[in-house]
């Protein structure tokens, strides 16, 4: 089932929280009285905080005087099922995997605003996907019959970006999916939007095909002892192998084509299990447990890879510096910078929240680093030309959202399940 | 499919048919261990396959019908023997977990090639052929 809660400024939608929030309604109303009178539903707070009439108005005084005012005009509730806005580059998915209940809750938050637009419910550790053009997102997901145990079903769930209604609910055969804490990058859309690649870990390392627009599972792929999956084209598809270096896979053919690059990383060169990585662009950037980052540029051709850069100083890593958290990467396409979390910890302390975020230039030169003013876990940035920074945190359940460029915080929303730790946007802002 | 393979097909078919069970089909190509046992306790006969630095020494055996396997892990992270559906049977068999040096013994009974990895490391994989 598809929760939905989307706002759309206008009568109907104050008179059904009036209706059924009365008493909320009516004390939140009561307090701003100025916002009573200023505000009119031609022009609605939103847009008055835009132009710098009301800095201080908080979501729900704007919503309870919307509906006061609509009372007292005698407008009756017409309680309606909302769609969300349009997606934009903005839109900002926080997967909650709720430290491995067995259902789980994706919350779909307008950054531009800080508001829940939309949730949808998901099983077992499901894998958020949103289309990069904000067509549609998607789930890979896993639900049993009797709550956490019985028989097993593997699926994947299309949505329609603005109802947030299931357009397809494709199973997968044998619970071929791979449990694990979600990693971004572990299952992935093809850049056409058309296939949806799962990684299976056993009982041998596969990856399998959903036919998206055919709306069927398509096949299994044998792969060689890699993990995620990075596509380059809607045919080929890189993966990070056991042995230190890239597997290039190419299912144009009947058989798979798989092709390895040198080994580009030490074996005691430990890569996190949260590299970013640009569709669009091709550029995968991907942390050791130090700071140093390797970085590709995935093709049909091949992979190319560039210099590895650092992310901490000679005199950070003395004194301790090291990245920590869950999602801590984050790459701004446009800008070719690159976000890590970082903070002084112990070595093995690397799932650890971080207080603090280093930010590189194209060529490794550190641009910022930001104090970010809380213990945050997970990162990920807008990717259109003024990006927000989306800075997640699993112990607050909060999500708080800087300006990129900045560090300033701009705004938070909390209350977003019990362990959030996934941050997906559409990257659809040319 | 080979000849072998059509042969232990056939017995797993007509097995399914008498028992009505597909978990009995496992003990037509294959004996295994009902567990763990120390190394010291393994058959003096029997080949041995040992388990160390992540791999299966051998992981390519031949064997003739009726042999002995004995897999010896050799270091402090477990391992195991698995075989994928319809290998050994209709359904998938795993072996105990065996912690160091702790063996594990497989009897295999038909010609075939039963290919095995171990469970919770799936790149380790390897190979016993019987002819």
């Amino acid at each position: 089932m598809t929760l939905r809660r989307c706002l759309i400024p206008g009568p109907v939608r104050s008179l059904g929280l009036f209706a059924t929030t009365s008493l909320i309604a009516l004390g939140m109303a009561f307090g701003p009285a100025s916002a009573q009178e200023q505000q009119t539903p031609e022009q609605p707070a939103q847009e008055q905080q835009a132009q710098g009439e009301q800095t201080t108005q908080t979501e729900g005084e704007r919503e309870a005087a919307e509906a006061a005012q609509a009372l007292a005009s005698g407008e009756a509730d017409e309680p309606v099922v909302l769609n969300a806005p349009k997606p934009d580059a903005r839109r900002v998915y926080v997967q909650d995997p709720a430290h491995f209940a067995a259902v789980t809750q994706q919350f779909v938050i307008d950054g531009s605003t800080g508001e829940v637009i939309g949730m949808t419910d998901g099983g077992f550790l499901p894998h958020p996907l949103p289309a990069a053009d904000g067509s549609f997102f998607a789930q890979v997901s896993t639900v049993f019959k009797r709550i956490a145990r019985g028989e097993r079903t593997d699926y994947v769930e299309v949505f329609d970006s603005e109802t947030f209604e299931p357009t397809a609910d494709i199973e997968l055969p044998d619970a071929p999916r791979f449990l694990l804490g979600t990693y971004e990058w572990m299952n992935a859309l093809t850049p056409d939007n058309k296939q949806l690649l799962f990684y299976q870990f056993s009982p041998a390392p596969a990856v399998g095909v959903v036919d998206l627009e055919g709306k069927k599972f398509d096949r299994m792929i044998d792969v060689p002892d890699c993990y995620h999956i990075f596509p380059a084209t809607p045919d080929v598809f890189y993966m990070n192998c056991r042995d230190g270096s890239l597997a290039q896979i190419d299912i144009s053919g009947e058989e798979p084509k798989v092709t390895n690059t040198e080994v580009f990383h030490g074996e005691e060169e430990l890569l996190i299990n949260h590299p970013a990585y640009s569709m669009r662009a091709g550029r995968l950037v991907w942390p050791t447990y130090t700071g140093k980052i390797f970085r590709a540029d995935l093709t049909a051709e091949g992979a190319k890879f560039l210099d590895p850069i650092e992310a901490l100083t000679e005199a950070e890593r003395a004194d301790g510096w090291r990245p920590g958290g869950w999602q801590q990467t984050a790459y701004h396409r446009k800008s070719d910078r690159t976000f890590l979390l970082v903070d002084q910890r112990d070595e093995w302390r690397h799932k650890a929240a971080s207080r603090f975020l280093v930010v590189m230039d194209g060529n490794g030169q550190r641009i910022a680093k930001f104090e970010l003013g809380h213990e945050i876990d997970s990162i990920n940035v807008s990717q259109d030309d003024e990006p927000l920074l989306y800075a997640l945190s699993a112990g607050d359940q909060t999500l708080y959202i800087l300006d990129a460029e900045t560090g300033e915080e701009l705004r938070s929303v909390d209350q977003l399940g019990r362990g959030p730790q996934i941050i997906t946007t559409h990257d659809m802002d040319s | 499919m080979n000849l072998a393979l059509t042969t232990r097909s056939l017995a797993v078919a007509l097995t399914i048919a008498l028992a009505g069970a597909s978990g009995a089909a496992a003990a037509d190509a294959i004996t295994p261990g009902e567990t763990q046992i120390p190394a010291s306790e393994a058959p003096a006969d029997a080949v041995v396959v040992n388990i160390a630095k992540m791999k299966y020494e051998t992981p390519d055996l031949k064997v003739a019908p009726g042999t002995t396997v004995v897999w010896v892990n050799q270091e402090a992270m477990p391992h195991n023997i698995a075989f994928q559906k319809g290998v050994v049977g209709d359904d998938a068999f795993e072996g105990a977990m065996l912690k160091k040096d702790e063996a594990y013994v497989v009897t295999f009974n038909e010609a075939g090639t039963y290919a095995y990895h171990c469970t919770p490391h799936p790149f380790m994989r390897g190979k016993v052929t019987v002819e």
